[in-house]
């Protein structure tokens, strides 16, 4: 396979998967926020800027008011924002396009459909009442397409690719939405009165990373800061925990580089120590300094995906 | 190469020919992939007794033949840098020239009927044609038309001193894409000019003509470029082709090492690069003709 | 035969003037059409409505579509496919792959003789005028021998049917014809959208032309070569054609490679892999000849890849097709094609040559600049229609411009009476009825190293303006899938 469409496919998998978490984190926060148990998780500002600050874009201004359909048409569908989800699908598409003579017709022509619906969907539709149907469309075909990518495709090195690709973002994304939801939940602390560690956001973090039922099956409590990033960082039976995506990234990267030798400049070798890092790191060590972890997290995975590029991509 | 071939009787010259050239770049290049076109021709009066090439980058210098069955030097770089150096050293042996015989009455006329056939157009048609750089300016009245009565060859050697008359050698007046229009009409340039004007006029009289680049002796007080000069070659009937260096009025001589020829400039020149990068950048080429070892005789 | 209540066809208009595919010149349907005739009749017309449009978004999600530059933005458009097939009876396309073969072997013996020993010049059989002017002429190419002795590997012969009901070439295409993933596209499209009359007919499958492309690229491999490695190659995604070049890639199952992908390393040629360079021997190329080497030729082209050229004159790798071909699909050389078939192969041409009119000399300038309004005005070197003035659709005005054109550089023109091409019965979406539209032929030759294949189809394109000549996509021309039967 060709370095550069490799790469292509690499990143088709990293937007697919990032424009599905943008959708679910715009849908569960917004929906949950109607009826949240507390002013402030309820205040339509706060969860405007939360989803401004997800997607690495955090409105500075304290004093400015946003307005909805503004944020909304901005994160959803803005053509000349260059993280909207138009332009995630748009990106996935022209990667696929690239590609097209590697990836599967079945798979090709889902993605196809998938930028069509985004691409025309009504705009002012969306900003007005669109938004749950909008969402959940993405959500589906972004399902759809894993499905595609799972079962058209022969799993070797275009698969192994893409899927890197799709569990390197998820795990970045998971670690965004965790890092969001953590500031959330600072932020919305004194209206509560066990503030920080029993806060509803640790609910809608769940829900934000389609975690919610697994984790209340697994712990049969209601969530807490502890047992919910335990769950979404450690858990390595949760299919979108940070450590099950390591897990993935492993075992897809050993496809394209079957090699048993030690050899520390490779990417398997280093997705391996990142892996084992977090295999044996216990929760209360972590909560003690969220921030930096999440600072590291997110430094590891560009590390990952910096040496992928020079492995693989980079010829 | 060591042994040094046994000469007869002809002079040869023994020469070394340094090229230098020196890049520096404002930005980092990443990418880059450079051609050259100066390694001397071997042909029946030259021969090539040494090569030698460098490069700053040390990467690997590759041999290849260009499009027109020249050989070429091509360096790629993958690497980042800012700064390149390229050293050549050509170590050739450049005998004299020998010149055609006066043809007699009948050989003239036969001359003559055979630049005038097709199959003769044929088979000269690269060097019969026009191109970019040697369009002669429409309108006029023909600037130099060969007198059928005498020879090819005399004609050539008018046209020879025609252009060395007709323009003065002057640098910076104009640059490898100046027309003909330019050059006539200002009547100076440099030696590519002059090259230029001989091949279209000798095209124009129906002879064959090609350009030529390579490098000249210095020492011997001819005028030319301090790096490249140029010349031109025209097809003689029955003998072959026979340079002319319009800007001495001299025909090619062991003072002249020949490079490559073309149908003009574009297909000889010395550097071709693809470089990635942005920002300015300067470069300086050099060149210096050692004749060492002065005349070899047998 | 009454096909009175026929009720799709009940407003089709005949015009007598021309000559249409299906019905011959009593006004009844010829043979091989009755039966496709009364199952289309069978059909009301709200169902090719619906038919139409299903087909059209099956095209749209499929990508099957060309990008269109407009000022601000570039719009995805589908190349307008027709539902109604055209039929080409055995006999027919006997003479048609017969010419084909005919004219792309001509033309492959005429390259080899300008880029060798120029034969055909010094018997004036073709004017010498004609090559040292044509700027597609490469110098570079002179005494290089192509492996296996083919330059036009692929060939794309534009054929049209005239009133007198005889196939006329317009013109060949050898440097990169296109349009053959839309072949198959077609019949991909019209077997889901009416199979049913598939089984009336035994026609010709097109679905085979990638593996035989693929087996006659690998027969003109370098010398040494035991397998080789092919690729195609693509000047990039916003190409208008890159459907079809991933199309390609993808169902011969190589790489489709961009220019970056690929390098050169002591003249062998190289692509870029996850796993390290990897050796390429044939290049099925879709780059034009200017930008397939910067180092050889332009300078600024940042599609092909430096030292290409050289790798190919060492013979290390094969270009399809081979560089320097466009000199002889250039429209002037296209009118010496009937003495060219002579001079090479000692045979007559099978199919017919338009007349044409050489600007450049001054008995048939006269003609021409006196004429124009009887005749159609080409450029000699442009491709896609562009440029064409047809002399009975100008104005006073318009004459007078065009003959201006011409008289100032009569080299560049070359002209034809105006043909007048067959029509067919089309769907037109605006009218929501069939009408009768100018159709041509485009076929697909490809020569190997001791064999040749033609498509047995071929694009039908269609001019959907009323009246209009030109049938080239990027002049609003669709498509329909053309139906060669077997012999019975």
């Amino acid at each position: 396979m060709l370095a550069r469409v490799a790469n292509n496919l690499f990143w088709m998998g990293r937007y697919i998967e990032r424009s599905e978490h943008i959708a679910r984190y715009m849908n569960v926060n917004y929906f949950s926020s109607l009826d949240a148990p507390n002013q402030i998780s309820q205040d339509r500002q706060f969860v405007l800027r939360s989803m401004l600050f997800m997607v690495g874009d955090p409105e500075k201004d304290l004093n400015k008011t946003l307005q909805e359909n503004e944020v909304l048409y901005k994160l959803g569908v803005d053509p000349d924002f260059g993280s909207s989800i138009l332009n995630n699908v748009k990106q996935a598409r022209e990667n696929a396009n690239s590609a097209r003579d590697l990836i599967s017709t079945e798979l090709y022509e889902a993605i196809n459909k998938f930028y069509h619906f985004v691409l025309n969907y009504p705009k002012e539709v969306f900003v007005k009442s669109g938004l749950h149907d909008f969402t959940t469309n993405i959500a589906e075909m972004s399902a759809i397409l894993r499905g595609k990518i799972r079962g058209t495709l022969l799993h070797d090195s275009v698969y192994a690719i893409i899927l890197m690709g799709v569990n390197i973002e998820r795990a970045t994304q998971i670690t965004r939405i965790i890092n969001s939801k953590y500031n959330d939940a600072l932020l919305a602390q004194g209206s509560y009165e066990d503030g920080f560690s029993k806060s509803f956001e640790w609910s809608t973090l769940l829900k934000c990373a389609e975690s919610y039922d697994m984790m209340r099956r697994f712990y049969k409590k209601t969530p807490t800061s502890i047992s919910t990033l335990e769950f979404l960082i450690l858990n390595p039976n949760c299919p979108r925990s940070v450590m099950n995506s390591l897990n993935q990234v492993y075992k897809h990267v050993k496809l394209l580089n079957p090699e048993k030798r030690y050899n520390k400049e490779s990417t398997a070798f280093l997705i391996g120590r990142v892996r084992a890092e977090y295999e044996y790191k216990y929760i209360e060590e972590i909560e003690q300094d969220i921030k930096s972890f999440i600072e590291n997290i997110l430094r590891s995975l560009e590390e990952i995906s910096n040496k992928v590029d020079e492995e693989f991509f980079n010829y | 190469m060591t042994n040094y071939p046994i000469f007869t009787s002809t002079m040869s010259k023994e020469y070394t020919v340094t090229y230098s050239s020196d890049n520096v770049y404002e930005n980092w290049v990443y990418d880059a992939y450079w051609q050259f076109l100066i390694m001397p021709f071997e042909n029946e009066s030259q021969e090539i007794l040494d090569i030698d090439f460098k490069n700053s980058l040390h990467t690997i210098n590759e041999f290849s033949v260009n499009g027109y069955g020249f050989k070429t030097i091509r360096v790629q770089s993958k690497k980042k840098f800012k700064n390149v150096t390229f050293e050549g050293r050509f170590k050739v042996l450049k005998s004299e020239i020998k010149e055609p015989p006066i043809p007699s009455r009948a050989e003239i006329l036969k001359s003559y009927e055979e630049i005038n056939s097709l199959t003769f157009k044929v088979n000269f048609q690269r060097f019969l044609k026009t191109t970019g750089l040697t369009t002669l300016p429409i309108g006029n009245k023909p600037l130099f038309k060969f007198d059928n009565i005498t020879s090819i060859i005399e004609n050539l050697h008018s046209l020879n001193n025609w252009v060395y008359q007709h323009l003065h050698y002057l640098t910076g007046v104009t640059d490898i894409s100046s027309t003909l229009e330019k050059v006539l009409s200002q009547q100076s340039g440099v030696c590519q000019d002059f090259a230029h004007v001989f091949c279209a006029l000798a095209r124009y009289n129906g002879i064959p003509a090609r350009y030529v680049s390579g490098y000249l002796n210095h020492e011997s007080g001819y005028v030319g470029d301090s790096q490249m000069h140029a010349w031109a070659e025209a097809f003689v009937p029955d003998f072959g082709w026979l340079g002319f260096d319009p800007t001495n009025n001299i025909i090619e001589n062991s003072n002249h090492i020949k490079v490559s020829h073309g149908k003009d400039y574009n297909d000889c020149s010395p550097l071709k690069g693809v470089v990635h990068s942005q920002g300015n950048h300067k470069t300086n080429h050099s060149v210096v003709v050692k004749n060492h070892q002065q005349q070899i005789q047998q | 035969m009454t096909n009175i209540e026929n009720q799709i066809f009940s407003s089709y208009q005949k015009n007598p003037d021309l000559y249409d595919e299906i019905y011959d010149s009593e006004g009844n349907v010829k043979d091989v059409y009755q039966k496709l005739f009364d199952i289309y009749g069978g059909h009301s017309i709200q169902d090719y409505v619906n038919l139409n449009s299903k087909a059209k978004s099956s095209f749209f999600n499929q990508g099957i579509t060309f990008q269109v530059y407009g000022e601000d933005n570039v719009q995805e458009k589908i190349f307008p496919f027709d539902l109604f097939p055209r039929i080409i009876d055995p006999d027919e396309w006997d003479i048609i792959e017969r010419g084909s073969i005919q004219r792309a072997k001509a033309l492959n013996l005429f390259l080899w003789d300008i880029y060798h020993d120029k034969k055909i010049l010094k018997d004036n059989i073709v004017p010498l005028e004609l090559i040292s002017s044509s700027a597609n002429y490469l110098d570079q190419m002179n005494g290089v021998d192509p492996p296996g002795g083919i330059y036009n590997h692929i060939s794309g012969t534009d054929i049209i049917k005239h009133k007198d009901g005889k196939y006329y070439v317009l013109e060949d295409n050898i440097r990169c014809p296109s349009g053959v993933s839309y072949v198959i596209c077609n019949r991909t499209a019209l077997k889901r959208a009416l199979f049913g009359v598939f089984n009336h007919y035994q026609t010709h499958t097109v679905t085979d032309y990638a593996e035989n492309l693929l087996e006659q690229l690998e027969s003109v491999k370098p010398k040494g070569v035991d397998i080789p490695n092919c690729v195609v190659i693509t000047p990039g995604m916003f190409n208008s054609a890159f459907y079809e070049h991933s199309y390609l890639a993808k169902n011969m199952g190589v790489e489709l490679v961009e220019g970056r992908d690929l390098f050169v390393e002591n003249d062998f040629v190289y692509m870029k892999t996850i796993k390290g360079p990897e050796r390429v021997d044939v290049i099925y190329r879709r780059i034009d000849d200017g930008f397939l080497d910067p180092l050889e030729f332009r300078p600024d082209s940042a599609l092909g890849v430096p030292g290409l050229f050289a790798a190919y004159k060492k013979g290390n790798v094969t270009l399809a097709n081979a560089p320097g071909t466009g000199v002889a699909d250039d429209k002037a050389v296209y009118t010496y094609m009937p003495e060219i078939i002579k001079y090479y192969l000692k045979e007559e041409p099978i199919l017919n040559n338009v007349h044409t009119y050489h600007c450049s000399r001054p008995d048939e300038l006269e003609y021409v600049l006196e004429n124009i309004s009887e005749l159609v005005i080409k450029p000699v070197d442009e491709a896609g229609g562009y440029g064409i003035s047809i002399g009975n659709r100008l104005s006073k005005q318009e004459i007078e411009e065009v003959r201006k054109q011409v008289k100032e550089t009569p080299r560049k023109y070359v002209a034809q009476p105006i043909m007048s091409l067959s029509v067919h019965p089309t769907y037109i979406d605006e009218s929501e009825s069939f009408e009768q539209r100018h159709v041509d032929l485009r076929t697909f030759t490809i020569l190997g190293k001791d064999d040749e294949f033609v498509l047995k189809g071929g694009l039908t394109r269609v001019a959907l303006k009323k009246g209009n000549l030109i049938v080239n996509s990027s002049q609003g021309g669709g498509s329909k899938d053309t139906w060669v039967l077997k012999k019975q």
